[in-house]
């Protein structure tokens, strides 16, 4: 088991140095002069010589020492400067990043809830009206536009019935946790919906695939009460390969909450994003991607883990 | 030869009659067709401009002169709809083609060659494939800029990996096969081998790919234009006539400006997905 965790962890390693090579090249290229973001802004406006602060920085030196001295700032998270506003590229992640990081948690639990649930379902019930339904639900999930599905949502239930907020974070006179759980509601439900919708599409297949397998037949044939079958047995071995389906999905929750976070005035990483790419403000795009990059990396590797906890034939499989 | 032609129509008749049987997929076929077909004749079944400004005509609900109501500037949504769907649907058409086409090259390469040239081209779709396909498509437009022909662009960039990663595999298990190994030793070159003795045997999971990748550059091109880094504004796509939904003013008070677009969108998307399901099912040889 430990072999297997080091060398997963050894993995990513080679990947993230590419991502990081990727996205400085990327900066490179873009039409910046790169002393805007090296340098905070008062900086570059109090020091009288920017030749001699160019010299300073190394940005005479040749491209891979600045790589791997940016490479350096970056591992003691030094990001760089916003070329619009200035501001630390660092301490605007760590300002919005919970924000996002909360709408994602919301919808992942609620994809994986309903999705892995209803999928179970429609396959034990196969060929009823609940899996019609399931079939449905996944396949509408998939094809509606998710602003689509959040405006829809934002007319029904707050505008129509008033029950939630329109959009927002916090709501005046905020003062516990539990104060802003209403304004996640909808964002999350909005964020959630392809993702259940793809799950349960998975969470369905496997579990049919499951279901005409052997030791199903013996199970049943030992005699073991049915629901034991479907939990025990079935649901087990379905989990798998639907589980590498949720990490392999998991872009789809933070790519589609650029939009949600547009949708209802959200204010997390999407929106700098957003803010970023209509004003051309690359060191900001290329950094909060490669933050994205970095956390989807780490979110595979702790399935592949939960995958080798579940099924030990993926530990010892060299 | 007129034998083994007879065999190949009639292999392909007999995948024709599974699909006509399976209805959800004849329906998604059906309906995705006449939306094609209506926004390449949109000329002859609406008789207003998209673009036409009338301010005697502003934000009115639909009636049966404008069937979809008219925008704030009194533009007819309807004639909008219409001429948007050219848009939208010529840009990920050609996007989801373009990608599988690069795809097929690219894993073709890989499959049949192995070694670096697999090393390095299975990493890059790896890189690709973390990050966010949302997020690779901002990144590429803050790079390129806005356009139809930038999106198209942007999309078979963002889009060939799945494609790669088919034909690939396919490539790796039929490259072992004895009829490979003959015609090795006819020498018949690396190339005339990959393209027209294996590739073909790919087309059909290609094709399901195609129209997946399709459906999904419409909602992402409704997406992008929604957000307003899509297609200009001045163009009328789908995602152009969704962005006035931005305002919550709009979506309070003038809803047949949002979901009309919305809902010909979903439903596009939705005869593509049945479309694509059916294919899956007709051509898989396995089911």
């Amino acid at each position: 088991m430990l072999y297997y965790f080091i060398r997963k962890l050894l993995a990513i390693i080679p990947m993230l140095l590419l991502i990081s090579l990727i996205v400085f090249v990327a900066i490179q290229f873009s039409p910046i002069d790169p002393i805007n973001y090296l340098a905070s802004p008062d900086m570059t406006a109090n020091s009288p010589n920017l030749q001699a602060l160019r010299q300073l920085l190394g940005l005479n030196d040749p491209i891979y020492i600045r790589y791997i001295r940016w490479l350096g700032n970056v591992l003691h998270g030094d990001f760089g400067y916003s070329i619009v506003d200035g501001s630390s590229i660092s301490k605007l992640i760590a300002m919005k990043l919970p924000a996002t990081f909360e709408i994602s948690l919301a919808a992942l639990i609620i994809s994986t809830i309903f999705g892995i649930g209803i999928g179970i379902l429609s396959a034990i019930k196969q060929n009823t009206i609940i899996d019609y339904l399931g079939r449905i639900i996944g396949v509408i999930g998939i094809s509606i536009p998710q602003f689509f599905f959040g405006i829809i949502l934002i007319q029904f239930f707050s505008i129509k019935l008033g029950w939630l907020p329109v959009g927002g974070r916090i709501e005046l006179g905020y003062r516990t946790w539990w104060d802003h759980v209403p304004n996640m509601i909808l964002p999350s439900l909005a964020l959630g919906v392809s993702m259940t919708a793809a799950l349960l599409r998975y969470a369905r297949n496997s579990m049919l695939d499951v279901m005409t397998k052997d030791y199903i037949k013996t199970a049943r044939s030992k005699g073991i009460p049915e629901w034991k079958v479907y939990i025990k047995h079935a649901f087990r071995n379905a989990l798998g390969p639907t589980l590498v389906i949720l990490a392999f999905r998991l872009p789809i929750l933070i790519g589609g909450s650029v939009m949600i976070e547009a949708v209802f005035s959200w204010p997390g990483i999407g929106a700098i994003i957003l803010q970023g790419v209509s004003s051309s403000d690359y060191p900001v795009i290329m950094m909060t991607t490669m933050m994205i990059a970095t956390a989807m990396l780490i979110a595979s590797f702790l399935v592949d883990l939960i995958m080798a906890l579940l099924d030990p034939r993926i530990r010892f499989d060299r | 030869m007129a034998q083994q032609k007879i065999k190949k129509s009639s292999l392909a008749l007999r995948s024709w009659k599974k699909l006509v049987r399976n209805k959800l997929a004849m329906l998604g076929v059906i309906v995705s067709t006449l939306m094609i077909f209506a926004s390449i004749f949109a000329n002859f079944i609406t008789p207003y401009d998209p673009s036409k400004i009338d301010f005697t005509n502003m934000a009115k609900p639909p009636s049966w002169e404008h069937l979809m109501g008219t925008d704030k500037m009194g533009r007819d949504v309807f004639s909008q709809v219409l001429y948007g769907g050219r848009v939208s649907i010529y840009v990920s058409v050609v996007g989801a083609v373009l990608g599988s086409i690069i795809g097929m090259i690219l894993g073709g390469l890989a499959g049949w060659f192995g070694g670096k040239i697999d090393l390095i081209l299975v990493r890059t779709s790896e890189v690709f494939l973390t990050f966010p396909n949302m997020m690779l498509v901002l990144i590429l437009v803050a790079f390129v800029g806005q356009g139809i022909n930038n999106l198209i662009f942007i999309f078979f960039i963002t889009g060939w990996m799945t494609p790669f990663r088919m034909v690939r595999n396919e490539f790796l298990s039929l490259r072992e096969e004895t009829y490979v190994e003959v015609c090795k030793a006819f020498g018949i070159s690396n190339l005339s081998i990959i393209f027209r003795h294996i590739l073909p045997n790919t087309t059909s999971p290609i094709m399901v790919a195609t129209t997946i990748n399709i459906a999904n550059y419409i909602l992402q091109e409704a997406a992008l234009s929604f957000l307003g880094l899509g297609v200009p504004v001045t163009v009328p796509t789908w995602g152009n006539i969704m962005n006035a939904a931005k305002s919550i003013e709009v979506i309070r008070n003038y809803w047949w400006l949002w979901l009309f677009p919305g809902l010909v969108i979903s439903v596009f998307v939705l005869a593509a997905n049945f479309a694509g399901d059916g294919l899956r099912d007709v051509l898989d040889p396995r089911q």
